[in-house]
């Protein structure tokens, strides 16, 4: 067995699963509410990358920053995610609340036309050529080992800090006041409200929380891989979607465990099949093809009874 | 039990609307129903009047966008530059084709049928892509129009006889790029181990193919894969190529992509290994990855006044995929005001005027005199070139 190959693919699936992960989370997280499959949250997503992308330009760029990289790197967080939570909530109060009681195509329809409005809003704003992040300037390119285990910083600070907001997240979900209100207005809607739950205030906090996830996703993605484009978001979130449905939609730490397990196959899959780099979204859409048929409720989704 | 078959069924049917998408996106153009444009009489006489107008399709946008608008910055650049000069003005009639996009080739039927529609448009610039020729090829035809294409490189658009005298390329086949670069590797640099990447498009594994071909028949080792123009993640492709791999070519069509590659072959360890692109590829950034990267491309001029005169409007950038865009742009322009030359023409007065194009090399911006053998494709094209980066800029190879 070639272990350097295997540790040099796993890394790169564990990077990629964290950020699937984050995107995952936020389809969970609405779909948990809303029983909506946001199609937009990809475009979230690609938003947050050029959002990133901005702020590092406007701090100096990433070859002469006028704060310390580490400065920027947060001041470019803090910016993608505002700035993606503050999308989220005007697109579920703009496009998915007229919908709400309207049969459930409508809003996934609202949806696939919300993405397709980001994507080309993002082509007129930003134009259509790459952009580059240039992480090379802005943190170095040096690959650090342990034993056969090679890792970049990006890498690393990828990892490390979908791990650290995805903790969060449970126990924000699990301990704060507004968590609770969440899970109760996941758990029935009407009641929630009938109990006085401002449910109103509770999905913009959802679309808020899960949109922001999705735009530090944008920017952990462009600082590992560079180059970010008007149309990045349409597979990404695919994927997303994929490992929030693997995970169990509607599960946080489904989503968690979802992402890493695309991210791996879809990692495993270009390094050990023949011409797996070439079909390695087939293995990855295989693999949700095959969860629904043998766990249709995902590995951490609860299969809820209702009365016929 | 309901929830979670809902569940399922939802996932299900999003899935299914999800790979309808993807597959839309993939669908060949041959498969597309293409209603038949309208008849329309191509030796009709219009007047040619002070400005006129020329068809131009290129994806605007979708995901090849970042590509497509090179090619328009080139045909504006072209039109602009011939408008400071000339009593005559030309405009561009632009049909956005979407390349890559679920409905592309849809969307380029429908320009393709707008161009015909357009009694004033005697002749097209593009399409961009070889399956949306032969998307819109019929429709073309039928209204009598000759385009040609500065990126549709597949070698049998022109030898299989479909559109002999109506399309015209003013870039080589993949029957000719591909054997430079393999004759290069195999008799100049001598390599016995090589890594070839496509990137899943028509353009990119022509070539592809064609090198492997080329290269597996001198007994070279050769590793192969694909990967998606969409994709910036190369890290796994990368773990993949083994460390003793002399050269990796990439004949990709976006440099973004290429630069991304380079770099991360670079944080890999592996940047000691040799990178090839072809002319997608050609680009001062590409360049600037290092001085291990190579590339094939027209003889053109970096320092020509046409491509300095470009830069300076475009922030610097040579965006030289559109360069032969610029070079389709004069063809057309030029068989224009040799079919106006009376006050009228017609679409098959411009189409026999396209055929019979005669512009030197000095006057051109790729380097080569633009003709056209009898197929459509330019009879120049053999002069294709070899690259080495100094670390900057591409400098040509002698011989």
């Amino acid at each position: 067995m070639n272990w350097s190959l295997f540790f040099d693919l796993t890394v790169s699936g564990l990077t990629l699963g964290s950020l699937y992960a984050l995107i995952a989370l936020g389809y969970s997280m609405v779909y948990g509410i809303l029983k909506l499959l946001n199609f937009a949250h990809g475009d979230v997503y690609m938003i947050g990358a050029f959002l990133g992308w901005y702020a590092l330009h406007a701090l100096g760029g990433p070859v002469n920053p006028t704060l310390t990289g580490a400065a920027v790197l947060v001041i470019m967080f803090i910016v993608a995610m505002l700035g993606c939570g503050v999308l989220g909530v005007a697109i579920e109060h703009f496009a998915y609340r007229p919908l709400r009681n309207a049969p459930r195509i409508a809003p996934l329809i609202s949806a696939l036309g919300v993405s397709i409005f980001l994507q080309n809003s993002a082509l007129l704003i930003f134009g259509a050529s790459f952009r580059d992040y240039d992480t090379f300037d802005l943190i170095g390119v040096k690959t650090y080992n342990i034993g056969q285990l090679f890792f970049s910083v990006p890498q690393l600070l990828t990892v490390v800090a979908a791990i650290c907001l995805m903790i969060a997240l449970t126990v924000f979900v699990a301990r704060s006041r507004l968590g609770k209100a969440m899970r109760s207005t996941s758990f029935d809607r009407e009641a929630a409200s009938m109990m006085g739950i401002d449910v109103d205030r509770v999905i913009s906090v959802t679309f808020f929380i899960g949109s922001a996830l999705a735009g530090a996703a944008g920017v952990m993605f462009a600082l590992v891989f560079g180059q970010i484009y008007h149309f990045m978001g349409f597979i990404a979130g695919l994927k997303g979607f994929t490992a929030a449905v693997i995970g169990g939609i509607g599960s946080i730490p489904g989503a968690m465990v979802g992402g890493l397990i695309v991210g791996l196959a879809e990692s495993y899959a270009t390094g050990y099949l023949p011409q797996g780099s070439t079909f390695q979204n087939l293995y990855v859409f295989a693999l949700l093809i095959l969860m629904i048929l043998i766990r249709p409720s995902g590995l951490f989704g609860r299969a809820a009874l209702q009365k016929a | 039990m309901r929830r979670s078959r809902a569940t399922a069924t939802a996932a299900l049917l999003a899935l299914g609307a999800a790979l309808a998408i993807v597959a839309a996106a993939y669908a060949t153009p041959e498969r597309a129903a293409a209603p038949a444009a309208p008849a329309s009489n191509e030796a009709a006489l219009v007047k040619c009047g002070k400005t006129r107008t020329i068809g131009f399709m290129a994806p605007v946008t979708g995901p090849a966008a970042s590509i497509g608008i090179q090619q328009v910055h080139w045909a504006q650049y072209y039109v602009s530059t011939y408008n400071k000069t000339h009593k005559t003005k030309f405009k561009l009639q632009t049909e956005d084709t979407m390349l890559g996009a679920p409905t592309g080739t849809a969307e380029a039927l429908k320009g393709a049928q707008a161009l015909a529609g357009s009694p004033n448009v005697l002749g097209v610039v593009g399409p961009a892509g070889s399956n949306e020729v032969v998307g819109v090829t019929k429709t073309l035809k039928d209204a009598g129009l000759a385009w040609v294409s500065g990126s549709s490189t597949r070698t049998s658009l022109t030898t299989d006889g479909t559109r002999t005298g109506f399309m015209f390329r003013s870039v080589p086949p993949d029957a000719i790029q591909g054997p430079t670069a393999a004759n290069y590797i195999i008799n100049k640099l001598k390599y016995k181990r090589v890594y070839i990447i496509d990137d899943q498009e028509t353009y990119s594994t022509g070539l592809a193919d064609e090198v492997e071909k080329r290269l597996k028949a001198a007994g070279v080792t050769v590793g192969r894969d694909g990967v998606s123009q969409q994709q910036s993640d190369f890290s796994s492709l990368i773990a993949k190529i083994a460390r003793d791999t002399q050269l990796v070519y990439i004949p990709w069509q976006l440099t973004p992509k290429g630069i991304a590659f380079g770099n991360q072959m670079k944080a890999a360890g592996k940047g000691s290994i040799k990178l090839m692109g072809a002319d997608g590829l050609f680009d001062d950034s590409f360049a600037a990855v290092g001085s291990h990267v190579y590339d094939t491309n027209f003889p053109l001029n970096p320092k020509s006044k046409i491509i300095t005169g470009f830069k300076k409007g475009h922030g610097g950038n040579g965006e030289f995929f559109g360069a032969p865009t610029y070079a389709a742009t004069q063809v057309v322009a030029t068989a224009y005001d040799k079919a106006c030359k009376n006050g009228t023409a017609s679409r098959a007065e411009v189409r026999g005027a396209i055929r019979a194009t005669k512009i030197a090399a000095s006057k051109s911006l790729i380097g080569v005199a633009l003709r056209f053998n009898r197929n459509g494709d330019l009879s120049t094209a053999h002069k294709f070139g070899l690259y080495k980066s100094n670390g900057t800029v591409f400098v040509p190879i002698p011989g």
